[in-house]
């Protein structure tokens, strides 16, 4: 009875513990949305009153439009490039046995474990020294680095669990190679595309620290916009350009629960 | 964690037999030739060329500048030592309330939260990491403002009495970074948490254990793992993250990224932000070694 006793107490504590964190972790991005209707000309919290003219205003101020364009595109492409190479590979390493596939594994998840600024600089010099300099194709590229372990991550994980067996009887059955891998590898392993790709996009979409260096009229994406705007001015327009942000990102969130789970997310890295 | 992948070794082992006697691949390596170009020329290829760049002359070369001079200003100048102390300090301190904070609800999860409540908290989990990272630093900025809320709810608790500048102070700076990085932390915990036999505990009980001796003695060195690994990977992304310091810190706090960043906008010097640059990938391969080393043994 002692013992039943001490794990209610046990589960109260961890549970408003748990609650308390859960608080400090959403309250900063309510405030945010919330304060992206406010009628007011400046950053005020709680709001005095409700309007859509910071939403207006992200309309008329033209770099936000530009570079939100800036970001879809370079997003989309990245994640095109991304899947065309990186689906191959995951293919080849989960299936693969040889010693030098932990090693080529690692080496394709590397980009995860570098400091973004460190990749961003290091593109940047490059690409100036062989002659493309600031384009938007060298920030189509640097991005294509960062997705690509999203993408074989993902495809990686879906393709393990799905059994050889399938595919030796395909053989057995006389399909050709490109006949098995068409209809017998590609559905299994679609929604770890999807995800991969969705993960590749939304990242891109929210990267700072590379897309930073690569910033010029025409290739400054939407991050790297806000950022000067927030150095420079503090009114409710980085509230709503951030809302609609998020929810882009939320759409995204929701299509991978429900293509993959999100439960199969649990060890990042 | 340690189970099943004891089990998936086992199971790699029967498979292996089989490719042995079956010549037949789907895969040939060819397929790993476009990833492998791709990294080659715009991975490796321009880290390497951030290496040589490194040695060469910078703006400020200190007076018989050799080979080394821009690390010799990196490691043996005052002020950029105190950089790179600063933010090792940081990241140490953020890691550490990481698992403090992390620890509880990661425990919470595994073990009282089924079902629904399990799935929701997943996804306040995950969500947030895909909030636009410029977002929950403006969050911040509006609640820790001079007239925010925090400074009103304390004052209106009569904690303080005049409101505190919260903004632009390394409070600010851990607040957003404990903000970012604690749902790493509390995933990581959580997934070997999940993994360890509950049985273990029982009998520790039944033998006559306490619930805190229990915990102490089985459960916290069962799940050192997860603990290690969320530590790593937050102190890692710590290590390399600028824009909670550029937009919370306020110059209160020099970190290696905050500096690239500045050498890079307005002083130009690019050998000497080359050098930076590689201090910090430097930091970040000694924690992939431990990280793998990690990984390796609970493969073992």
């Amino acid at each position: 009875m002692a013992q039943m006793a001490e794990d209610t107490r046990e589960r109260w504590l961890l549970g408003l513990v748990t609650l308390l964190f859960f608080v400090f972790l959403i309250v900063p991005i309510v405030v945010v949305v919330m304060v992206s209707f406010t009628s007011a000309t400046y950053v005020s919290f709680p709001i005095e009153g409700v309007s859509l003219r910071w939403f207006y205003r992200i309309v008329e101020y033209e770099p936000f439009a530009n570079s939100l364009w800036v970001t879809l595109k370079v997003a989309f492409m990245s994640t095109v490039i991304a899947v065309m190479v990186g689906v191959p590979a995951a293919l080849y390493l989960v299936r693969a046995k040889t010693p030098a596939t932990e090693f080529l594994m690692a080496l394709l998840l590397s980009p995860l474990s570098m400091p973004m600024i460190v990749l961003g600089l290091a593109l940047l010099f490059y690409f100036s020294a062989i002659g493309l300099g600031i384009s938007l194709m060298s920030l189509i590229v640097a991005h294509t680095v960062v997705g690509l372990p999203y993408v074989v991550r993902t495809v990686a994980g879906v393709y393990r669990s799905a059994p050889p067996d399938l595919e030796e009887s395909a053989v057995i059955l006389g399909a050709t190679r490109w006949q098995i891998i068409r209809y017998v590898v590609l559905p299994q392993i679609r929604p770890g595309i999807f995800s991969g790709a969705m993960f590749s996009m939304l990242v891109s979409i929210d990267n700072l620290p590379v897309s930073f260096f690569f910033g010029s009229p025409s290739t400054s994406t939407l991050p790297v916009v806000m950022l000067s705007y927030l150095e420079h001015q503090f009114d409710p327009s980085i509230a709503a350009i951030s809302t609609v942000q998020m929810s882009i990102a939320l759409i995204g969130l929701v299509f991978i629960e429900r293509v993959y789970g999100l439960k199969h997310l649990g060890a990042p890295a | 964690m340690s189970g099943q992948n004891a089990t998936r070794q086992t199971a790699g082992t029967v498979p292996r037999a089989r490719a042995v006697a079956r010549p037949w691949r789907l895969m040939g390596f060819s397929f790993m030739i476009p990833s492998l170009l791709l990294l080659v020329a715009f991975f490796i290829v321009p880290l390497v060329f951030v290496g040589e760049m490194s040695f060469r002359e910078g703006r400020l070369p200190p007076p018989g500048g050799g080979l080394w001079q821009n690390y010799e200003r990196l490691f043996f100048d005052s002020f950029y030592l105190g950089v790179i102390g600063e933010t090792m300090l940081l990241s140490v301190v953020v890691t550490l309330i990481c698992i403090l904070v992390g620890y509880p609800v990661a425990y919470f999860m595994v073990r009282h939260a089924g079902g629904k409540l399990y799935n929701l908290i997943i996804f306040l989990l995950i969500a947030p990491l895909l909030t636009p990272i410029i977002m929950r630093t403006f969050g911040w900025q509006v609640l820790l403002a001079r007239r925010g809320l925090v400074n009103e709810w304390l004052q209106s608790l009569d904690l303080i009495s005049k409101p505190l500048a919260l903004l632009n102070s390394p409070v600010a700076v851990v607040l957003g970074l404990v903000h970012v990085l604690a749902p790493f932390m509390i995933l990581s915990i959580a997934s070997v948490l999940a993994g360890i036999d509950r049985r273990l505990e029982e009998s520790a009980r039944m033998l006559g254990a306490g619930k805190g001796m229990s915990f102490l003695k089985i459960t916290l060195p069962l799940s050192m793992d997860g603990l290690g690994t969320g530590a790593i990977l937050v102190f890692m992304l710590a290590n390399g993250s600028f824009v909670t310091l550029l937009l919370l810190g306020g110059g209160s706090l020099q970190t290696l990224p905050l500096l690239i960043y500045q050498q890079f906008n307005t002083t130009r010097d690019l050998p000497f932000a080359a050098a930076m640059s590689n201090a910090l990938l430097l930091i970040a391969f000694i924690c992939l070694f431990f990280q793998l080393r990690l990984i390796r043994r609970k493969g073992v």
